[in-house]
């Protein structure tokens, strides 16, 4: 690749990584406030809005996935890893590679079955609340999987690379 | 075969595959084997939009982390030193009250040990503890405040027990209230042994003064109505739990961020952004597991250790303490979210059978969590003791051990006596 063609990229992965924030705190913020809002317009007018409740439970969802995927930037998802400690440096970064190699392929595996749902709810037509139809609401699941997929998967071939690689924040791929 | 799969999975969880990962491969294992479409995982992980109180789970993470980037341990100490300062030993009784209650509203991170530890072990020292004994102290009480509300282990466990469809179900407050007579007697267990230990030489007691009082309690008006939001609104009715948690949220944002102007408005996504990441991986994790306890349920694997269970042992204390030995080991190589997630399904059922009132049950299970907190050699608070203080992880075990030991003690008078959690409960 061409200088700047990998400039591009660079930057290209790190639009995607602001997005991405972008999106975590302001669906975090969207709901805190439906949520206040419910409850005030409960106890105060009698009123609610009608679809909050439903929103409430599948932004949990969404939450959770965005947060995973944050987890998943510099692997920081919750593991036993009682046995790295007793390798050397060198297997150990082998072993990380295949680990990494085995995460990211359950992380496809579930993704493809994610989108075989996706397209089981786009032909059911269902909505889940307001307008919105249930397929969009699913489709957090193949999208954050796809994309925890790939970081592992790149997670793994950078190390093969770079031994270093892991301790490089995702942010900068010098 | 079997023996081969099992053998793979333990060397990739051995080696630091993450745990989500583990449990998902089981579920994708045996449903293939029951030849039923995978498509059956991403239904089960939608599963947790079920679930109404999970919402509290993100709020209340995001409130702890936001209460730990600001002043506020800083604070709780002043006052609760202000209000005890009277009694001898205080100081003692400060940090155990004041780790409690922080761990309580910040959940099982271990910020407690790094937020109160940099107020309290300077003043122990200077008070004239001895370093191993402020130490161990901190160590120690940064994991008290887990059976209290509204601690996030005991939300989960709620959570997962409702999805159980159990005969007797429980609710998330007699969760709440179960846990204070149990905390109650942890911190005064370790109060005593200190004042006992502290017996011989004298340490200075602090003039009771109204004008500290009072000037502590202006210092922290904001925060003081928190218990009362939390506690009040559940308990009157006024707000569901994941209700509470909102109003809490968007309190505390106010209070931290425009009224004590601790924390920027734009270090917000700053906090947002590391306390969902903490909750994500939890979140999947209760979502993959959740896929799990499905499959397992269909392969009636919960049926096969019941009655396995029932021929190999037939009284309730002979089960509760095989209980506590399974649960110590457990703690010391699962962290208190995962090990809630995917055991409690398999033994709340048990334990029901063998008269455990699901409730405390949960107390039972969250108790031997947080000793496996100081279980050497891996327990979580340790490592962040011996990071904190900048000292040997051996040292902080010979700071810990006995105090570990008192607890230990306390957990099993916990689990054999029903009425220490069920108190407030059952008449």
């Amino acid at each position: 690749m061409t200088y700047s063609a990998i400039n591009f990229f660079k930057i290209l992965h790190k639009k995607l990584l602001q997005i991405e924030t972008v999106l975590l705190v302001s669906t975090f913020l969207i709901v805190l406030a439906i949520a206040v809002i419910q409850i005030v317009l409960r106890n105060f007018f009698d009123l609610g809005i009608l679809w909050a409740d439903t929103f409430l439970r599948i932004t949990v969802l969404w939450l959770g996935m965005m947060g995973a995927l944050f987890a998943s930037r510099n692997n920081n998802h919750i593991n036993m890893n009682l046995g790295l400690k007793y390798l050397s440096a060198n297997s150990l970064r082998y072993v990380k590679t295949i680990v990494h190699f085995f995460t990211a392929s359950i992380c496809f595996i579930v993704a493809w079955y994610g989108v075989n749902l996706v397209t089981m709810e786009y032909e059911d037509a269902g909505i889940a609340f307001a307008s919105i139809p249930i397929w969009f609401t699913v489709i957090i699941i193949p999208v954050g999987f796809t994309i925890m997929g790939l970081r592992y998967f790149s997670l793994a071939i950078l190390l093969i690379a770079d031994a270093d690689a892991e301790k490089k924040p995702i942010g900068s791929l010098n | 075969m079997l023996f081969f799969i099992i053998v793979s999975l333990l060397i990739l969880a051995w080696f630091g595959a993450p745990l989500f990962t583990l449990i998902l491969s089981v579920s994708i294992i045996g449903f293939s084997y029951q030849e039923i479409n995978l498509t059956v995982i991403p239904i089960e992980l939608y599963r947790i939009t079920n679930t109404p109180l999970l919402l509290a789970l993100p709020l209340f993470t995001f409130t702890g982390f936001l209460m730990g980037e600001s002043n506020t341990s800083h604070r709780l100490v002043r006052l609760s030193s202000a209000l005890l300062g009277w009694i001898p030993s205080q100081l003692v009784l400060v940090t155990l009250i004041a780790s409690a209650l922080f761990t309580a509203f910040t959940g099982a991170t271990g910020v407690t040990i790094v937020a109160l530890g940099a107020l309290l072990y300077p003043a122990l020292k200077e008070t004239g503890y001895s370093e191993k004994f402020s130490l161990g102290l901190i160590t120690t009480s940064g994991s008290l405040g887990l059976l209290l509300p509204p601690s996030l282990p005991l939300i989960l466990y709620v959570v997962i027990v409702q999805q159980l469809d159990l005969d007797q179900n429980i609710s998330i407050e007699q969760a709440f209230l179960a846990g204070i007579l149990p905390t109650l007697l942890m911190i005064f267990t370790l109060f005593f042994w200190s004042v006992w230990l502290s017996g011989n030489k004298p340490v200075a007691r602090k003039e009771y003064s109204n004008k500290e009082l009072f000037s502590a309690l202006r210092e922290s008006v904001w925060e003081l109505p928190l218990p009362f939001i939390v506690l009040g609104g559940i308990f009157s009715g006024l707000f569901a739990v994941s209700e509470a948690a909102a109003v809490t949220a968007l309190y505390i944002i106010i209070v931290e961020v425009f009224i004590y102007k601790e924390v920027s408005l734009a270090q917000l996504p700053a906090v947002i952004q590391k306390s969902m990441t903490m909750i994500g991986g939890i979140l999947l994790i209760l979502a993959c597991a959740l896929a799990m306890t499905n499959y397992l349920i269909d392969a009636e694997i919960p049926i096969l250790f019941f009655e396995w269970i029932q021929s190999h042992i037939d009284s309730k204390i002979t089960f509760l303490l095989l209980l506590n030995i399974f649960l110590l080991v457990l703690g010391a190589i699962l962290d208190i979210f995962s090990a809630i997630v995917i055991i409690s399904p398999l033994i709340v059922p048990v334990a029901i059978s063998f008269g455990v009132h699901p409730v405390h049950l949960g107390i039972i299970f969250l108790a031997n969590m947080q000793l496996g907190y100081l279980t050497p050699p891996v327990g979580m608070n340790l490592f962040i003791a011996s990071y904190r203080f900048n000292k040997s992880i051996f040292d902080i075990y010979r700071s810990t051990i006995v105090m570990m030991l008192l607890l230990l003690v306390c957990v099993l008078i916990i689990t054999y006596v029903p009425a220490l959690s069920l108190f407030f409960i059952e008449p």
